[in-house]
């Protein structure tokens, strides 16, 4: 069997854990007749410059370099420190600001996943060079809009307007003063509180359910793909959150340790009793 | 019965009202009438226990309702977990009531197995058995359990076998598990189990993850870690690992290492601990004493292999002389790991202000050096005295519920007994005592360890085998050989089962089981403690529990007045015979009566109280003041001992015909071989089946996309998978690793039966396979 110990060094091509053997040792010879008299004065230097050992042979080492870019999924939940959203229930309430709502949110998306457009005007120069994260990184009260800002699940990526499109009307009106003009209602009808986009044929999407679960009092499924959204507390958490899926415990970090994705393709795993193929021939 | 939402809430809130004491303490101190009353008005009643899957042991409340349980909750008044459970936990009910689930007892009937009445089985059972003694001698018999049985049942296994049959061929998967932890616990400390407890994650500063994925296989106890993180701040988490997971990402730091290098880090740690200054001399002088043991030691590879350590007295000097190999760079050199971050590691061990606890499970226990690699992590922690106090905490974590309560304090294992080893007289002496027997029935030569006992069924040496609450045919490696062993002529096994496996398959009789809180139980979690479950709910159709169906087989075997219990007392019964084995302030146990009462009992259990530091005299009655701060009373020189373990290679490992290195392992969403947590339905839709993790520039050399079929061969099988990359982990380049819940994906069909030698475990992480594309794919694919 190659690949085994007694194959010794030759079946590696590292071989000898004191590494790039020869060299090493031709080097340690090397330092060692240079100083030559002053090891043997000197007796702490003794040991450094005594020739290594024989060790054992050795798998070649992994690298320690990174496998590659971090899976997002995974990694993402981990990057908002549950404590920077674990706010008291009231904080949002006592701000007085406009809460965010599933409503809105749903307004803002054509489908379930889909990008949410931008609500609120943007100045030429936003519009030129967005600087989103300013406000979407961390999150916090806009005293420009009365309410708090969504944070965003994934700010390395800058490119904003990519998928994410302002109403071409609003752009260049900046933020408008609130308190004096009608402008407001260029967009916002009284009754709405997201300006409305009138589509031609775009029927009600199929929100996933809220609050799916296998038993009562179980932890309800992620009833959503993670794709860009795989940081969980953005939106569940925080004054930010939506009201409606705001979680009731911020501080347990590892969200899917008892939520995990509901994918609806497989059921129920059962399997036959006997498998023929198995126990062919076999009789007590 | 089905009970609607809103009636459901209705009657938690009416089961609220019904009583104070109901609501506040579930499960346990209902009065009787409070209980039928509640159950009058058909409300669901709460009921505690432990829960069914790993080690850790979580605290639940399970709602009956009907004769049904329909919910669960964690329990708040655990210490365990404090409320908080994992998926596997919450649906952990939904597990009983599985379509295919086993109702009846089944013989083998050209070549179908067929229903038969329970009696019936159980007489054909006991005719075998005798038979098969009679004709080939009474180790021709053999038991083969887990560290799932409760702890009464893995005790009337040990009777029977032990004291009964009188042959020491019984063993359980929990050598699979944890037996390296045990001889580790038994070569450093001379007793088995951790010093410490869960608590210390609440006084650490620092947690060294050794090659565990806390964040999927220990879920709860990894959330306590990220609670402290949260509250504390200057807490650090690092991870030592072979890929990079869910636990990495959460981590502070993941160091990634070559499969078997760990050995060299653990001693370049010691190396730069000893280097720096860090060492806590008086510690080391008053406490610890310096062994040798073998070295070159093999692999278990033959099936002749023998194997018998030696412990010889080394000096300090000598120690510091053996570090002195395991310098950083060129410990970096075998192991990937930078040197500066070696001494970043060491540094964080090293610092006198800092309480550091590692943790480990399987990464350190599957390895052809597990004794060795439990060693090397306790030398860190002696080295600098950081053991057996509130937050220094070596601690090694368990995968079965009651691997420590039944296995490991019970013995069912081929040298062990309820108190002791088999080969020592006194401890012989104790049981045959407690059992009522001549003590020369107690067998003083330990058989066959699990790996050892499917060799010897293959070579004919054991005729009879009953598996009872584990599923070889999945986990045992290199399992092409040992299935055709199951299936050779003149071979009966009987199986005692919940669900359909591939272990039924074989059997020549199978057994319904009882499953769980269909019958009165207890388990012992990894931090000593036990925990006391009543029966909930009646098994389906004929299901027995585990243990009454040994009582009813000894009994037909002429050995009923070992088990002379009715069966309405006989877990109580028998819980007041074992803990007459544990009768000393090191091992003490509850009695009943309280295991009843409370949520768990950590023994040593001395005076009403728990010991949560064992070896420390402020916590330990055992252990002796007289001695100073600790007493490590388990050895005779009450000293730990360090051992100079070296690093060794391993068996196997990738070259040109098979490139890569295979692990294998668990995902968060299932558990063991999946005979359960796949009946569950929210966890078998969330990772349907299993797959081969690949590495991203690994699968475009080799031209394989995500969600493409590819085969893994090994030198001893192959099987087909979905590639999946970037998908739950990442492996480093030139490694692939396998989950093996899946019972049509037998990973260790090509794992290697590589075991090591002093405690008979084998090592699941390491071989070497490659890879073919298959040139096609299944469609769809697990979500995330």
């Amino acid at each position: 069997m190659s690949g085994r110990p007694e194959d010794g060094p030759g079946a590696d091509p590292d071989p000898g854990w004191g590494g790039h053997g020869a060299e090493t040792r031709r080097r340690v010879l090397g330092i060692g007749s240079a100083i030559g008299l002053m090891a043997a004065l000197i007796l702490v230097v003794g040991p450094l410059v005594a020739p290594e050992r024989e060790l054992p042979p050795h798998p070649k080492p992994t690298p320690m370099a990174s496998p590659g870019d971090p899976i997002r999924e995974e990694w993402e939940v981990f990057r908002t420190r549950p404590g920077s959203v674990a706010v008291l229930p009231d904080a949002q309430a006592r701000s007085g600001a406009k809460p965010r709502t599933l409503a809105t949110y749903r307004a803002l998306r054509a489908y379930p996943g889909a990008p949410p457009r931008i609500p609120h005007g943007l100045t030429e120069d936003e519009f030129r060079t967005p600087r989103c994260n300013t406000c979407h990184e961390r999150g916090g009260f806009s005293p420009r809009f009365g309410a708090y800002t969504p944070v965003t699940p994934h700010p390395e990526f800058r490119q904003c307007l990519q998928c994410h499109v302002p109403d071409g009307q609003m752009v260049g009106i900046g933020f408008p003063d609130r308190a004096a003009s009608g402008v407001c209602l260029q967009c916002h009808s009284l009754a709405r509180t997201v300006p409305s986009i009138p589509l031609a044929d775009w029927p009600e999407p199929d929100w996933p359910q809220i609050g799916q679960r296998a038993m009562e009092g179980s932890p309800p499924f992620i009833p959503h793909d993670l794709h860009l959204r795989g940081n969980c507390l953005v939106c569940h958490g925080g004054p930010g959150a939506v009201a409606e899926i705001r979680t009731t415990h911020p501080e347990r970090a590892n969200c899917r340790q008892c939520h995990v994705p509901a994918p609806s393709a497989e059921g129920e795993f059962t399997r036959p009793l006997d498998r023929e193929q198995i126990i062919a021939g076999k009789e007590p | 019965m089905r009970t609607d939402r809103r009636t459901f809430v209705k009657r938690l809130a009416l089961a609220s009202a019904a009583g104070a004491a109901a609501s506040l303490m579930p499960g346990v101190s209902f009065g009787e009438e409070v209980a039928r009353a509640i159950e009058g008005l058909s409300q669901p009643v709460w009921r505690k226990t432990p829960c069914r899957f790993c080690g850790v042991g979580c605290g639940l409340l399970v709602a009956i309702e009907n004769g049904r349980a329909v919910a669960v909750r964690g329990d708040p008044d655990s210490p365990v977990n404090g409320g908080l459970a994992c998926v596997k936990g919450y649906h952990s009910v939904q597990m009983l009531y599985g379509r295919d689930r086993i109702t009846r007892a089944m013989v083998r009937r050209n070549g179908r197995l067929v229903e038969v009445p329970m009696d019936e089985a159980l007489d054909l059972v006991a005719q075998r058995m005798r038979e098969t003694i009679e004709r080939y001698g009474k180790d021709a018999v053999a038991m083969y359990g887990s560290g799932q049985w409760t702890i009464p049942a893995g005790y009337v296994a040990s009777k029977f076998f032990k004291g009964g049959i009188g042959t020491n061929n019984l063993e359980a998967n929990a050598r699979l598990c944890m037996s390296s932890a045990v001889s580790g616990f038994m070569t450093s400390f001379g007793l088995d189990e951790p010093m410490g407890c869960y608590e210390d994650i609440d006084h650490a500063d620092v947690f060294v993850l050794w090659g565990a994925n806390m964040a999927e296989m220990h879920p709860v106890l990894f959330s306590r870690i990220l609670e402290q993180r949260e509250r504390r701040r200057a807490v650090t988490i690092v991870d030592l690992a072979t890929r990079t997971t869910r636990t990495s990402y959460a981590a502070d730091r993941s160091l990634i290492f070559t499969p078997q290098s760990d050995l060299a880090i653990a001693n370049a740690i010691c190396h730069e601990i000893v280097k720096r200054g860090w060492v806590n001399r008086e510690f080391v002088d008053r406490y610890v004493a310096f062994k040798r043991g073998k070295t070159g030691i093999g692999y278990g590879l033959e099936d002749d292999f023998r194997f018998t350590e030696e412990a010889v007295d080394a000096t300090w000097d000598e120690y510091v002389r053996f570090l002195e190999d395991y310098t950083p760079e060129r410990v970096e050199r075998i192991s990937g790991v930078p040197a500066r971050e070696i001494r970043w590691l060491a540094s964080l061990y090293g610092d006198p202000s800092r309480k550091v606890m590692s943790l480990w499970c399987m990464g350190v226990n599957q390895h052809t050096r597990g004794t060795w690699m439990n060693n090397l992590i306790y030398n860190i922690h002696l080295l600098t005295g950081k053991i057996a106090s509130p937050g220094n905490s070596p601690f090694s974590l368990t995968g079965q519920p009651s691997a420590c309560g039944t296995v490991r304090e019970v013995g069912t294992l081929t040298n062990r007994l309820p108190k002791g080893e088999v080969t020592n007289e006194e401890d012989r002496r104790l049981a045959a005592e407690i059992w009522g027997v001549p003590v020369e029935r107690i067998d003083p030569r330990p058989t066959h360890h699990t790996v050892s006992m499917f060799r010897a069924l293959d070579r004919g040496e054991i005729r009879f085998l009953w598996i009872q609450v584990t599923n070889p045919m999945v986990t045992m490696p290199n399992l092409n050989r040992y299935r055709s062993a199951a299936q050779k002529e003149g071979r009966f096994i009987v199986v005692s089962e919940v669900y359909p496996t591939p272990t039924t398959d074989i059997a020549d009789v199978v057994l319904p089981s009882a499953l769980w809180i269909e019958q009165e139980g207890m388990f012992g979690n990894s931090e000593r403690r036990t925990q006391h479950f009543e029966q909930m709910v009646r098994p389906p159709g004929d299901a027995m529990s585990d243990a009454w169906q040994m009582i009813e087989v000894a009994r037909r075997m002429g050995l009923g007045e070992l088990f002379p219990w009715r069966r309405e007392e006989h877990v109580a019964e028998i819980w007041k015979e074992y803990i007459r084995f544990h009768d000393t302030p090191e091992h003490r146990m509850a009695p009943y009566e309280e295991l009843k009462a409370r949520r768990g009992v950590m023994w040593p259990y001395v005076d009403g109280r728990e010991t949560k530091w064992r070896y420390n005299t402020k916590y330990d009655p055992a252990a002796d003041p007289a001695r100073g701060e600790f007493d490590f009373y388990g050895h005779p020189d009450h000293r730990a001992w360090i051992w100079l373990r070296p690093y060794e290679a391993p068996p196997e490992w990738p070259d040109e015909e098979y490139p890569f290195w295979l692990s294998t392992g668990r995902v968060l969403e299932h558990w063991h071989t999946g005979s359960l947590t796949r009946r569950i339905p929210t966890l078998h839709r969330a990772v349907p089946r299993a797959y081969v993790e690949i590495n991203r520039q690994d699968a475009e050399e080799l031209g394989i996309r995500n969600g493409e079929m590819v085969r893994i061969i090994s030198r001893r099988g192959s099987m087909a998978a979905e590639a999946r990359i970037d998908y739950r982990a990442q492996p480093p380049r030139g490694q692939v690793f396998v989950p093996f819940f899946d019972e049509s994906m037998l990973v260790n069909e090509l794992t290697l039966d590589a075991y090591c030698p002093i405690s008979g475990q084998p090592d699941y992480k390491k071989c070497a396979v490659r890879i073919e594309r298959m040139g096609m794919t299944l469609g769809g694919g697990p979500a995330r």
